[in-house]
């Protein structure tokens, strides 16, 4: 767990780079940090390892407050991966991921043994990659290296700081599936920077929607979030395609017609699975003559969707406040 | 020769790590030691044996005050060369400052150090040559005799054997940088990325 306690960080005069950041990252969970340069992201990442010091409040792991950790010592038992990689170029892909466990003092055979293991939780076939240098590897290889010199020494918290950034889309999108698969699998306390809020919404359990001058505008759910944008900065930084963005979030088992209505009687149209998303729903919606599409469990029919019930659902968002959020909609498109 | 880089380099590599991080240790240091690189040798020979003697001392002392700078300055400008990125990783992983430069800032800075103990070394050559008016003996000797006996065949052989050891000693230390760049214990070659950011 980290908690940020009214952390604040000032660089001379002028706005702080950090304002009074106040919030919790559960254990296991990833929390995004998502906002426009100047935000103060990385500043806030950098507060969890010391790599910057707060001007007031705290930052604590576990309970303990970090300043009151030696930083080296710190350091070595968070996972860090940086902007831009920052593999070591005079080592090769083995030294590199074992950098930490190095640190630390393990035997040999201890380390080449988990980087081995780490290579292949990253997907790299450790027999072809070990002995290779940075600068013979592609950009989302450097990254999967990165990420498993991150995990080496079996850190229960990572922080990532713009990890995907260094790639082209195809290949970001490959790290980032693969990063959510990792995620479901190692549970463990992730602190992710990016300036991308469609990677914000796919990658986080939670976001922190960080603003110039370093406010927290929000901080929650990607489904509260494009539901009920806090501020007009957050609506307006989430986008006006927040609606269609929602569609990816919500399940049609979220949106069935109400039981005994009258098109929950029709029962005919394409079948969809109840898990698949609301945009795969409106897809077979949009491609079908009839005014709604079933969707089935197994062999168990659920009941159907119609465009009626994809709106309600819409409406229902994640909790109360069902106005609000179309409100918020409409001041923003 | 050797004993003047053995006696240089390690306090010029030194202040040049203290410098990289120091812009004004590091113009001051690369200023003081250019200022002494450009003494021509026949006036620091002169200057030096005022308080050194005549000798092999002397000659020591100037060829380790000449080194001085190739080195300093080829250091300074490698460890600042090394990507920030690396840098960054490092603290950021817990490194402590000497592990970070004895683990990554320094072999990153390695290549270009040694680029600077060939320019080093090469130059001691030529004014160890000179030495020998401060009878420190060498090769120079045989020049001096030879142009005092008239005889060109004697100034031409030391001087061709002079050349030669310079060539060699460049050659050997080119070796040696080449490879570094190309890095400790691996046999591949060099990126085509890699070559162009060192360059």
């Amino acid at each position: 767990m980290i908690r940020y306690e009214e952390a604040t960080k000032r660089y001379g005069a002028g706005p702080p780079a950090l304002d009074r950041l106040s919030l919790e990252v559960p254990a296991g969970e990833t929390c995004v940090l998502v906002g426009p340069s100047g935000g103060g992201k990385t500043t806030a990442l950098k507060l969890v390892n010391r790599l910057v010091e707060p001007t007031s409040g705290r930052v604590l792991i576990e309970g303990r407050d970090v300043a009151s950790t030696d930083p080296v010592t710190l350091r070595r038992g968070i996972g860090y991966v940086i902007q831009q990689v920052g593999l070591f170029p005079h080592l090769d892909v083995a030294a590199n991921v074992a950098t930490v466990p190095r640190l630390l003092g393990w035997d040999r055979r201890r380390i080449d043994a988990r980087v081995d293991e780490l290579l292949d939780l990253v997907g790299l076939e450790p027999a072809t990659y070990r002995r290779r240098r940075p600068e013979e590897l592609s950009g989302g290889q450097r990254q999967r290296v990165g990420v498993a010199r991150a995990l080496a020494a079996d850190p229960p918290v990572l922080l990532m700081d713009e990890p995907f950034g260094a790639v082209d889309p195809v290949t970001r999108a490959r790290l980032q599936d693969e990063f959510i698969a990792l995620q479901r699998r190692l549970r463990r306390t992730v602190l992710l920077v990016t300036h991308d809020i469609d990677e914000a919404l796919r990658l986080g359990d939670r976001l922190a929607v960080l603003a110039a001058g370093g406010r927290l505008e929000q901080y929650g759910t990607p489904a509260e979030v494009l539901a009920r944008p806090a501020t007009p900065f957050v609506a307006d930084f989430v986008g006006a395609g927040r609606t269609l963005r929602r569609l990816d979030l919500l399940s049609a088992a979220d949106a069935l017609a109400p039981a005994g209505s009258a098109p929950a009687a029709g029962g005919d149209g394409p079948a969809v699975a109840a898990g698949a998303t609301l945009a795969d729903v409106m897809t077979a919606l949009l491609t079908t003559e009839g005014p709604s599409v079933r969707v089935v469990d197994a062999d168990a029919v659920l009941g159907v969707v119609t465009i009626d019930s994809i709106r309600a659902a819409l409406r229902r968002g994640t909790g109360p406040q069902p106005d609000a959020a179309v409100d918020g909609e409409a001041g923003v498109t | 020769m050797a004993l003047a880089l053995l006696v240089s380099v390690p306090p010029a590599v030194g202040l040049g790590v203290a410098a990289a991080r120091r812009p004004r240790l590091a113009a001051l240091a690369v200023g003081t030691a250019g200022v002494i690189f450009t003494i021509p040798s026949l006036a620091l020979y002169a200057l030096l044996v005022a308080p050194l003697g005549l000798g092999t001392t002397p000659a020591v002392a100037a060829l380790a005050l000449y080194s001085v700078l190739p080195v300093l300055r080829n250091t300074v400008v490698g460890l600042r060369a090394v990507p920030a990125e690396a840098v960054e990783a490092a603290r950021g992983m817990g490194m402590t400052e000497a592990q970070a430069l004895w683990r990554v800032r320094l072999p990153l800075a390695l290549p270009v150090v040694v680029g600077g103990v060939r320019v080093a070394a090469v130059t001691a050559v030529g004014v160890a040559t000179v030495a020998a008016l401060v009878a420190a003996g060498g090769l120079g000797d045989s020049i001096f005799a030879g142009l005092r006996a008239d005889d060109p065949t004697e100034v031409l052989a030391a001087t061709l054997l002079i050349a030669g050891l310079a060539l060699t000693v460049d050659g050997g230390l080119a070796l040696v940088e080449r490879l570094l760049r190309r890095g400790p214990g691996r046999s591949g070659r060099p990126g085509q990325s890699e070559r162009r950011r060192r360059r």
